[in-house]
């Protein structure tokens, strides 16, 4: 024990007290004679004060301290012995000796006391362990039954905690629990110690905790036999239940709602039980059923009971429960918006709240519900209260606002109108960022808005305090300007900058007028070359330089000077990755520079479909899981199969990877082999990567392979590269090879019938080998079958107006099918067409609304052609899914495969 | 929504002055859980203080009741110089622990005849610590009925010297007497 961990501290401003003077202090007084109740009650206060500030003691000072006031039991004064009960509680989590004291504490739980006899029970809890636990079974049982509701809950919460180490014992008093969660036990009305001020007229004759922690014990007890479960919930559910504590209830609701969650199929039967309790007295009753209801499957007009309690909840005057309710509201937004949009009136009366999570779960959630007839309104109103709210508040809403205008193209105007007045208001930094990245944003993604959002943009920078934002808009406009009709209005703006602002600045409005040269317009050339001179006159070196630069490259007629307009977009994680392996590596690497050509560019529409995705994904809300973007990862993912594959010789003959397929599990997980596939498709060949687990931890495999059978002629194999041996419990790789057709069409369709074989050979649990006089035999295990669709040739795009593009294709093929399967819901069935054709939906069309529905896919064909799929469906319980499907594609016989694909 | 079928629902009960300074500080763990208790992010005290700290910065002088914090649900009322602050996991019945932090509340007010501050809770330690004893049993809650709460909680004994004069006039004392005097009535009343 160093001096130096008893440093005095400051005490004079009421603080912890220190530590060593504590723990003299309470050895001396503990063990004077008499004992002084009052001073010792006051020491221990100081103790745990000590204690609760985070403070602890070593374990041979702790039990020093727990001797001493073990001493303290015998004193008459119950209040004192309260505290001590307390603090043993406390002390037991470090000191070692607890046992020692049972006997003292079994004394006040076998005595009468009315005052310690709970506190003594709970203690007890702390110091009996699994071994030392069947000396109280008696006392337990009898506490449980006693009919002062506390002695119950006291004797009820200890058995809770002890039934991890003693199980066995616990189960002796189920019956006793299973009565205290239907019993009837008054307060005894003579037990207290009423405090002034307070009479005993303001206690309650009973408040029934006892049954929230019978039922809570009970069910630990019984939850792995379903049927008694069952039984108990069907006995204190109904009309006639004997609980009366609304947190019994809740409880109840929380098992009722997993039995339903296990077992999908009871859902309907158990769902009255719940529905009963959307109307109860107590707001955590209504909202616990509510929760339960909405995350079960249950049918529409089910939901929408729930919908209709959180709808009541939302107007209660406790914020805790408006709180609530909103954010159960926004949880279901996220996923499905349409179904809460009659909570609407309430939500918009939540916009102003004074709590400004509330309000911020408001906003958010009636952007989600907002569909395209009703966001004009909902935007009008957000205005409205704009500008009462804090800026912190105000970079979600505008956060909402983008996801919104992404997913509502067709409403650019008023969203354009509604970032453009908020623009012109006060605001920081960080709100007026999220103003211009909103702005950007529409500018990339929803073509229509571009000339409209660029002259706001140009509006701002006439006058903005912050430089950052200003050189970020002179960027933009530097690459969006010359896109546009008019590309003369953006150089007055621009020039204006040079003229008037600060030399980082007028750096940057150097660079983007340039670019407006280069556009090919003579007259322009020419205006910009003179704005250009001018330039090299300013103060700053920088701006100079940039300027004569400029002029230098305009005049040159450099082909260069094209690619300065619009240039490459590198894939930046292959390229980080492939200069982290570039610079890891020996002297020898350094020899040959890096290759720059080795990585992979990105198309501007590759870029902005990884970007659409994240920016439509992306929650505002701060419950959001960060998650990489799913193209982003896929490339990834190509990039790493396609450095495996071009170690293996004969596989890199092949010419670059061009397609990679997802994982297809071909097994179920919990079997013996777990086998899934990887479909690779080359230039003229197609592999098949087969990564074999072994689960099985006695036998080994030898020569696995896997015999692939397509169903069509077109495909002819060239190789199998099987596993030689496959240890118990490790992985393996076989990759089979096969010629494919190289002409686009329905030929490239196929279906392979796969069979996984294998010599087994039995292992030595000693050894941990296999006998090698041991020839093995032969063994098959059929594996499921493995198709090649379309989706296999193609890559998911972005294109930012769907119509005309599509419009634009020359080769088209149409069909109407009936997917069948009555049973499976529209979104599963959307769901399932956007992955197998591996194809990006387009225009918000993912999210299903109803019984019909259009999907739009757009993608590329590995050929380089681009192809759009427009699927009309319409759900029918009896007749299952009617699909339209009209294709289009750049390139011949990509949408007749297509169409056969989706057959 | 992960289903929470365990009576453990609380996981903290604090109490911060005004400058973000502790005065009571319990984080609950299952007394005998078998789990590892590393899976805890309030393991260490240093965690537990920067919790304290990050969230007193984002709740003081704004009374709101109720925030996400960190991924937990964070009730808390803010006093003169003292804030109260009660932690449950993210996906509990909010309205639950609501009725459980303001059932201690109120309890507190009770006990401290309606001067909740730092003064007085500094001053009336023993009976602070044992109503939040009462009311939540190492994450399990008790009790939520603030009357029920405050009557379980004695008050200090009264001066030692009486007691040295061999008359018993601590609460115990008296609840002994007032029996002793209850039991011979009601026999007098029998007898009748």
């Amino acid at each position: 024990m160093s001096t130096h961990s008893y440093k005095k501290h400051d005490d004079a401003e009421g603080g912890a007290p220190d530590k060593m003077t504590v723990f003299q202090d309470c050895l001396l007084g503990f063990n004077a004679l008499p004992v002084s109740a009052k001073k010792c009650r006051g020491l221990l206060a100081k103790l745990l004060r000590l204690l609760y500030s985070g403070e602890t003691f070593p374990a041979s000072e702790a039990t020093t301290l727990f001797f001493s006031i073990s001493k303290l039991f015998q004193h008459k004064d119950s209040s004192l012995r309260q505290l001590v009960y307390l603090a043993i509680k406390e002390l037991s989590l470090i000191s070692d000796d607890v046992l020692m004291v049972t006997s003292s504490i079994m004394k006040d739980v076998q005595s009468n006391e009315l005052v310690v006899k709970p506190n003594a029970i709970r203690t007890l809890a702390r110091v009996l362990d699994g071994s030392t636990v069947n000396a109280a079974e008696r006392l337990m049982k009898n506490a449980v039954v006693d009919k002062n509701p506390i002695v119950a809950s006291a004797a009820l919460l200890s058995s809770y905690h002890l039934l991890p180490v003693a199980r066995d014992v616990v189960k002796r008093w189920t019956n006793e629990t299973q009565e205290a969660v239907t019993a009837q036990k008054l307060l005894p009305s003579d037990q207290f110690a009423l405090h002034e001020y307070y009479g005993s007229s303001n206690l309650p004759s009973a408040t029934y905790s006892y049954q929230y922690h019978a039922l809570g014990l009970l069910y630990l007890l019984r939850n792995h036999d379903r049927m008694s479960l069952m039984k108990m919930i069907q006995q204190l559910s109904g009309n006639n239940s004997p609980l009366k504590s609304p947190m019994a209830i809740v409880q109840l609701i929380r098992f009722v709602a997993k039995i339903a969650v296990e077992d999908p199929s009871a859902t309907q039967a158990l769902f009255p039980l719940l529905a009963a309790y959307l109307r109860h007295k107590s707001d955590m009753v209504e909202l616990e059923a509510a929760k339960a209801i909405v995350a079960l499957n249950v049918t529409p007009e089910q939901f929408l009971q729930a919908i209709n309690t959180l709808q009541v909840l939302l107007s209660a005057p406790r914020t805790v429960t408006r709180f609530a309710a909103v954010r159960v509201l926004n949880r279901i937004s996220m996923k499905n918006p349409e179904k809460i949009v009659v909570c609407n009136a309430e939500l918009e009366g939540l916009v102003n709240d004074p709590n400004r999570s509330i309000s911020t779960y408001a906003i958010t959630t009636l952007l989600k519900t907002g569909s395209s007839d009703n966001v004009d309104r909902l935007i009008k109103t957000i205005a409205k209260f704009m500008g009462d709210i804090s800026d912190e508040f105000k970079i979600v809403v505008v956060d909402s606002i983008r996801t919104l205008a992404l997913k509502f193209p067709e409403k650019h105007g008023a969203m354009l109108r509604f970032l453009n007045e908020l623009l012109r208001d006060d605001g920081g930094f960080a709100f007026k960022n999220s103003i211009v990245e909103a702005l950007f944003d529409m500018i990339r993604f929803v073509p229509a808005s571009r000339d409209g959002a660029l002259e706001h943009l140009c509006e701002f920078i006439e006058d903005c305090e912050f430089t950052e934002l200003s050189v970020r808009i002179l960027h933009l406009l530097g690459e969006e300007g010359p896109k546009t009709n008019s590309p003369t209005l953006y150089i007055r703006h621009i020039y204006n900058r040079v003229v008037l602002e600060n030399s980082i600045i007028r750096s940057s409005a150097v660079i983007a007028l340039s670019k407006f040269a280069l556009l090919g317009d003579a007259a322009i050339k020419k205006n910009i070359q003179i704005l250009l001179t001018r330039c090299l006159n300013d103060v700053d070196d920088e701006v100079r330089d940039r300027a004569a630069w400029s002029l230098k490259l305009i005049a040159s007629d450099l082909p260069e000077a094209q690619s300065f307009v619009s240039p490459l977009n590198y894939s930046l994680p292959v390229l980080e990755q492939q200069l982290a392996l570039y610079v890891a590596g020996d002297k020898a690497t350094f020899a040959t520079p890096f290759d720059i050509h080795a990585i992979p560019v990105m198309s501007e529409a590759e870029l902005n479909a990884i970007e659409f995705r994240e920016k439509t994904d992306a929650e505002p809300v701060t419950e959001k899981v960060e998650e990489q973007s799913d193209l982003l990862k896929t490339s990834l993912l190509q990039q790493k199969y396609s450095q495996e594959l071009s170690e293996i010789p004969e596989i890199a003959a092949y010419g670059s990877l061009l397609h990679s397929s997802k994982v297809v599990a071909l097994t179920e997980k919990e079997t013996e082999f777990v086998v899934t596939t990887v479909k690779h498709v080359f230039a003229n060949h197609l592999l098949l990567q087969y990564d074999v687990e072994n689960t099985l931890t006695d036998i080994e495999l030898h020569d696995v392979t896997v015999i692939a059978q397509p169903d069509s002629d077109a495909y002819a194999e060239e190789f199998s590269m099987p596993i030689d041996v496959l240890r118990a419990e490790s992985k393996g790789t076989i990759y089979v090879s096969y010629t494919r057709p190289t002409e686009v069409g329905t030929d490239l369709l196929a279906a392979f019938g796969n069979t996984l074989s294998f010599i087994t050979k039995e292992v030595d649990p000693d050894t941990q080998a296999a006998d090698p006089e041991d020839d093995g035999f032969q063994d098959e295990y059929q594996i499921e079958d493995l198709e090649v669709g379309p989706g296999d040739f193609i890559v998911p795009a972005y294109m930012a107006n769907f119509t005309s593009i599509m419009d634009a294709l020359p080769h088209q093929q149409s069909a109407v099918f009936n997917l069948g399967d009555g049973a499976s819901a529209l979104l599963d069935t959307v769901a399932k067409l956007v992955t197998s054709l591996s194809m990006l939906p387009l225009e918000n069309s993912e999210v299903v609304d109803g019984n019909s529905h259009v999907l739009k896919l757009f993608g590329k064909t590995i050929w380089g052609g681009k192809v759009g799929v427009s699927i009309r469906l319409a759900h029918n319980a009896a007749k299952g899914t009617l699909a339209k499907v009209e294709v289009r594609a750049e390139e011949e016989n990509v949408a007749e495969m297509v169409v056969e694909g989706i057959n | 929504m992960s289903l929470n079928t365990s009576l453990y629902t609380v996981k903290a009960v604090v109490i911060l002055d005004n400058e973000a300074k502790r005065l009571y500080a319990k984080y609950f763990k299952p007394p005998h859980s078998a789990e590892d208790a590393t899976a805890s992010p309030f393991q260490t005290l240093k965690s537990q203080q920067s919790f304290e700290t990050a969230l007193f910065k984002k709740t003081h002088k704004i009374n709101s009741d109720i925030i996400l914090f960190d991924n937990h649900i964070v009730l808390y009322k803010e006093f003169a110089d003292v804030v109260i602050y009660l932690v449950g996991d993210l996906n509990e019945n909010e309205v639950l622990l609501m009725s459980c932090f303001s059932g201690l509340v109120e309890a507190f007010n009770i006990l401290l005849k309606n001067a909740l501050d730092k003064k007085s809770i500094t001053e009336n330690y023993d009976m602070v610590v044992l109503a939040i004893d009462e009311t939540i049993d190492d994450g399990i809650i008790l009790e939520t009925d603030s009357a029920v709460i405050a009557s379980r909680v004695t008050g200090p004994p009264s001066a030692d010297a009486i007691n040295l004069a061999k008359i018993d006039l601590s609460e115990k004392g008296l609840f002994s007497a007032f029996n002793f005097a209850r039991a011979k009535i009601g026999e007098r009343l029998q007898q009748l």
